[in-house]
């Protein structure tokens, strides 16, 4: 069983702006590496869409014909209760597999 | 690549399409970018058709709010659609030509085509048999529109259909091969079965 723990592209998209701005490409290359991942064009900026619709990422001043993107505030507060979230439920399934 | 990028809503280019455009030149192109780009042009027409319904509650005797995901590319979608059922068409017609008008000199045509339909995949026979339908779904998606009005204390759900030469057309095309092909499969099984 290799899946990948998580397949949100809203989660991922956010983990890898937590680490500091970045445009498209950078955040394919970053969730490829932390997550083993390979989103696709369309999978991205639909994530990215919706995250910029939510208020929870912005898109910064263009770098050439790059469009970088960083984190807001409430986007960090939304990445934190979602990884809490997560947590809880890793913490309970380590907890049942190791005392089983 | 980048021409997938039209299949996507209007207002979604003119917010994304540089940058999109500028991150497909980034990447090697492969199929499984170009499945990834249909599926998002997909998702983002459903939204945007979506956002047109208005989300207060529709008012009793108030004009219905429509729902018509497909309805800007019809002739697009026809030529899709003509795309589709096109080798299907060509062989159903000759085969017809052939054996049921009695035009023996397409016979050179015809049979070694049937032959390496014998022996080609199973896939391919699969393919071939249901391009009609797909076809026909295809040309008739843009026309078919559905409407929610209040009526009272009840909601009204209407279909409506918006006809369009060419859709209507590839769809008569779609229905004649695909009644063909349907006829002559129960035709073989009936008398296989006897």
């Amino acid at each position: 069983m290799s899946r990948p723990a998580t397949r949100d592209p809203g989660l991922l998209v956010l983990i890898s702006l937590a680490a500091g701005p970045k445009h498209g490409h950078a955040i394919l290359l970053d969730v490829d590496d932390f997550a083993g991942v390979r989103l696709g064009p369309g999978t991205l900026y639909g994530a990215l869409a919706r995250l910029e619709e939510g208020g929870f990422i912005e898109p910064m001043a263009t770098e050439g014909r790059r469009q970088p993107y960083r984190l807001t505030e409430s986007g960090l507060a939304a990445l934190r209760g979602q990884l809490g979230d997560l947590r809880g439920a890793v913490r309970a399934g380590l907890e049942r597999t190791t005392s089983a | 690549m980048k021409w997938l990028l039209r299949l996507y809503p209007p207002s979604w280019r003119a917010r994304y399409e540089t940058e999109m455009a500028t991150l497909i030149d980034e990447l090697p192109p492969d199929r499984r970018m170009a499945l990834d780009l249909f599926r998002g042009a997909f998702d983002e027409r459903l939204r945007a058709a979506w956002r047109r319904i208005p989300e207060a509650p529709l008012t009793v005797g108030g004009p219905p709010a429509s729902f018509r995901p497909f309805h800007r590319h019809p002739t697009t979608l026809a030529l899709v659609a003509l795309a589709l059922v096109a080798p299907t068409a060509t062989f159903v017609i000759l085969s017809f030509l052939t054996y049921e008008l009695g035009l023996t000199a397409l016979r050179t045509i015809v049979e070694p085509a049937l032959i390496s339909l014998n022996e080609s995949t199973r896939l391919l026979n699969l393919a071939l048999l249901a391009a009609p339908f797909l076809a026909f779904v295809v040309a008739l998606a843009p026309l078919v529109g559905i409407g929610l009005s209040r009526a009272s204390t009840e909601l009204r759900l209407t279909l409506s259909f918006h006809a369009r030469t060419a859709n209507l057309v590839v769809i008569a095309l779609c229905m004649v091969v695909g009644g063909i092909l349907a006829g002559h499969i129960a035709l073989e099984t009936l008398l296989e079965a006897t």
